[in-house]
């Protein structure tokens, strides 16, 4: 049977073979987007349904002094609601907030969404993404009118010209890397800028090693340079956008001998990296977090966005801004509504025509103000009381962690609804366990807007439930104690159905029955729609049908390096592991990665006296955490990195929650640190 | 433009394979992989000379028979040889084959030293490699290389019957660039290559 991979965005299509309720092997299927190619989380990681971690009775306690007692569905939905009902009287929707998870299906956000605006009346709202695109989001949306890869996965093979930004594409987005690395055989050429000696910079046609946190002066260096030299596209500049004058008046001071003094990359390369992308038709961009989580995580994609439109890349064939998206589902929790600011199809809840669309549609009055946005969520702790988790570890994958666990202490009520035990779980009041993805149906919808099948092979263990039922029954009775309507969906697909008339432009053509073959891409409205594949080739999705420049600035990273803490810390993934690390380390993939792994360029380590190996602290104003030097030039001199997959030396401990302006993401990839040797 | 299969008319377009317009067995052509010309288990007659049809383009006026007395004989000798020398256990499609072909590996008594007596390796928590399933046809190789992931952590060594895939310098995959994505068992088609989770 044929089912969508959980972990990252690219979507590829698995065929686990079960044998006596295992996985004994798992297949590629031979149609898009992977077209029988896997990675390794894919392959060989897809057994965590089976940990011994299993969430598997629905659980409630009074008090987080008193241990869990196992109840009936029943009564632990009745308790849940009860509480949710109680706060939302005492406090009003301002105190309550749900936030679904970019690893449930499109219908289970949908869902989640909708009794958070329809039944609790709070547009607090938001998911996982928040932590890693939203800078992309937030940069895209302002100048394209929409936040998503503008070309599909198959372009690759027409791109002639790959720039590849802060995306270790490799380990992150293994299939999308195998694709970009064999079109680079084929004789494109492959521009990385980064400050890692990835998997991506090892197959460079040109690799540019900025500093961290420095990629937006080399960005604008690089349109001034373009401007200066005559190599950009006027007539798209003139036909297609807006704000031309203003942004080319704000390039002043980036000259590339200033660029070549902050990024540390000679001035000659920048030119030469300007000179290729600006001359290349088919020139794509490609990038992840390193350009994202920073605190001017937005200004930085926008900067590269008015790149891109400086040399009109953008709506065409083989070019593009293609943000790889992290989790399975982050296209499909943003386009579900899973966001404080946003229905379903990105339309503002401030906007008073697509609030009389859902409140036609849901049959209640909704709220006109946004929400909260994760990171804030948090802060406003416990001014918010009660908060419903679905899928998400934030003691993992929130910055600053003990901060995080005293804020989630001082939480009046919590519900965890998950898969399996994880860091956050020991927080909750109410425990609700989920099925995981081979035990239910629905749809994700991958980092190129393809609309995938999720199948059901497995009956889920003990009483674990789908997420859409679990919260279609909490739905149910807060609906019942408010008088409200509510939707009793008997599946999926009913659901699917609701969504479709509610983002008709959207989804209108999409059906179950059409994805049994395989994906479909939105935009697609009716069914004999093929399903868009390139966006924006005529007009881009903003009130004048033009895109527009913003003009950035450079700014610092929040915490630069003291006498103290001499070094720069970055975090983010390695090849065998995921997030939070709650579904690979309870897979396979533990036994090839098992402990945290700390690379340390070999000059520090050398001034350090740190051998390769040896077991070190990583100290930050925050906390520090245990882990093993690996000394290995990957990483520049003066920066550490640390995946934060290891639960037991969290990389969360040392990074700080100082946030973008515009998008609320931590700076995840620049905090101060020192290393102590341990003996 | 036109050309004759087994005596009968066919259109073709501008570089068609042969393998596209005949019906013949093959083992280790791939179209992920682009693995080809290898087994030559896929050839076929054009103008009396014998082709892999994997590896050959169609051309105007081609004569082309792909049913000869001849090529009969020789594959199923091939399969024979094969069923001799390599474990066919996990290899049903070969099996099937070898029936289809009616052959009878024993008619050519013992073929000393084979693949059969090699010790499956297993050097990494995800997956086997069990060399005595091995027909040797590249498609890991080219799986690993050129054709899918551009790593190279697998490589062919000698020749003939000695032939066999393996790491640069015979390490165990760890010690490679292996990222053990599985896309060489994905294209092995004997068994050969297999997750370990597949074992008990
Ligand atoms: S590339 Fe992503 S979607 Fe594909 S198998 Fe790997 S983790 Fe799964
Ligand atoms: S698993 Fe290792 S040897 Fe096999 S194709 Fe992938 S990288 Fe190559
Ligand atoms: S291991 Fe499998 S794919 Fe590789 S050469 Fe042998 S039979 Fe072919
Ligand atoms: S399939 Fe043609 S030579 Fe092997």
């Amino acid at each position: 049977m044929r089912t969508t991979c959980p972990y990252c965005g690219v979507g590829c299509q698995v065929e686990p073979r079960l044998r006596e309720g295992r996985i004994v092997e798992v297949r590629g299927a031979e149609i898009p987007p992977n077209h029988g190619a896997l990675c390794v989380k894919g392959r060989f990681g897809l057994d965590f349904p089976f940990s011994k971690k299993r969430l598997l009775y629905p659980m409630v306690r009074e008090s987080r002094q008193e241990p869990f007692r196992r109840v009936s569905w029943e009564e632990a939905l009745d308790h849940a609601a009860r509480k949710l009902l109680e706060v939302l009287q005492r406090k009003g929707p301002k105190a309550l907030a749900v936030f679904p998870s970019a690893k449930t299906t499109n219908e289970e956000v949908y869902l989640a969404q909708k009794l958070a605006r329809a039944l609790l009346g709070t547009n607090h709202v938001d998911h996982c993404s928040r932590l890693c695109h939203s800078s992309s989001t937030a940069a895209l949306s302002r100048s394209l009118g929409g936040a998503s890869m503008t070309n599909p996965i198959e372009d690759i093979w027409k791109t002639d010209l790959f720039l590849v930004v802060g995306s270790n594409t490799t380990e992150t987005h293994p299939v999308i890397g195998a694709m970009i690395k064999k079109r680079v055989r084929q004789g494109a050429r492959l521009l990385v800028v980064d400050p890692r000696y990835t998997g991506m910079a090892e197959a460079a046609t040109l690799w540019l090693r900025p500093r961290p946190g420095t990629d937006l002066f080399l960005f604008n260096a690089m349109a001034r340079y373009i401007l200066e030299e005559g190599l950009w596209d006027q007539e798209y500049v003139k036909e297609r956008t807006e704000g031309f004058a203003e942004w080319q008046a704000s390039l002043d001071p980036y000259t590339l001998e200033e660029a070549e003094r902050l990024t540390g990359v000679e001035k000659e390369k920048i030119a030469l990296a300007a000179r290729l992308y600006a001359t290349t038709e088919r020139a794509g961009a490609y990038w992840a977090m390193g350009l994202t989580q920073h605190t001017k995580g937005t200004a930085t994609v926008q900067a590269l966005v008015n790149l891109a439109l400086l040399t009109g890349k953008v709506g065409r064939e083989g070019a593009g801004l293609n943000p790889l998206r992290g989790q399975n589902n982050v296209q499909g929790a943003g386009d579900m509504g899973g966001l404080p600011d946003v229905f379903p199809g990105y339309l503002k809840v401030s906007d008073v025509t697509a609030r009389r669309r859902f409140e036609a549609l849901w049959g209640v009055s909704l709220n006109p103000e946004p929400g909260l946005r994760m990171t804030e969520v948090f802060a406003a702790i416990p001014e918010v009381e009660a908060l419903y988790l679905i899928g998400e570890d934030p003691v993992t994958s929130e910055p600053y962690q003990d901060h995080l666990k005293a804020k989630l202490e001082a939480l009046p009520f919590l519900i965890v609804q998950d898969i399996l035990e994880n860091e956050t779980t020991p927080f909750a009041h109410v425990v609700l366990p989920a099925a995981s993805f081979l035990e239910k149906d629905g749809t994700f919808t991958n980092t190129d807007r393809r609309v995938q099948r999720v199948r059901k092979i497995l009956d889920p263990p003990g009483e674990a439930r789908p997420d859409w039922w679990i919260t279609r029954e909490l739905g149910k009775r807060l609906a019942q104690a408010l008088g409200r309507p509510w939707t009793l969906h008997p599946g999926p697909e009913a659901i699917w159905e609701e969504i479709r008339r509610a983002v008709p432009e959207m989804m209108g053509g999409i059906t179950y029955r059409r994805l049994e073959e395989q994906g479909v891409r939105w935009p697609c409205p009716q069914e004999d729609h093929p399903g868009e594949a390139v966006l924006f080739r005529q007009r881009f999705n903003t009130p004048s049908g033009k895109a527009r420049f913003i003009p950035v600035h450079f700014t610092p990273p929040a915490e630069t390096p003291s006498e103290e803490y001499p070094l720069v810390l970055s975090t983010g993934r390695v090849l065998y592991h995921w997030h939070g690390g709650t579904l690979s380390r309870n897979s396979r993939l533990q036994e090839a990665y098992p402990e945290l792994k700390v690379e340390v360029n070999p000059k520090d380590a050398q001034r350090l006296g740190i051998g390769d190996g040896e077991p070190i602290q990583v100290v930050s104003r925050r906390g520090r955490i245990r882990a093993r030097a690996w000394v290995t030039d990957r990483t520049p001199e003066g920066v550490v990195y640390a995946p934060f997959h290891f639960a037991e030396a969290p990389a969360n401990r040392l990074t700080q929650d100082a946030l973008d302006p515009i998008s609320r993401i931590p700076e995840y990839k620049v905090a101060a640190v020192r290393l102590e040797k341990l003996d | 433009m036109r050309l004759k299969v087994n005596g009968q008319e066919r259109e073709a377009q501008e570089g068609t394979l042969l393998l596209d317009l005949v019906e013949v067995p093959t083992l280790c052509h791939h179209p992920h992989t682009e693995t080809k010309g290898l087994c030559r288990l896929c050839l076929v007659e054009v103008g009396g000379r014998l082709v892999p049809a994997c590896a050959t383009e169609a051309q105007e006026g081609m004569e082309v028979r792909t049913d000869t007395e001849g090529l009969r004989a020789l594959r199923r000798t091939l399969l024979e040889w094969l069923a001799l020398a390599t474990d066919l256990s996990q290899a049903p499609s070969l099996l099937e084959l070898l029936e289809a072909h009616q052959g009878q590996p024993q008619r050519w008594g013992g073929l000393g030293l084979t693949r059969k007596e090699r010790e499956p390796i297993r050097d990494n928590p995800f997956f086997l490699r069990d060399y005595a399933k091995c027909v040797n046809c590249r498609r890991c190789v080219d799986a690993c290389g050129d054709g899918i992931m551009g790593v190279y952590a697998l490589t062919l060594e000698d020749r003939g019957l000695l032939a066999h895939p393996t790491t640069p310098l015979d390490r165990p995959l760890p010690e490679t660039p292996c990222v053990f994505c599985g896309n060489c068992i994905q294209v092995c088609p004997t068994g050969a290559l297999r997750p370990l989770s597949m074992e008990v």
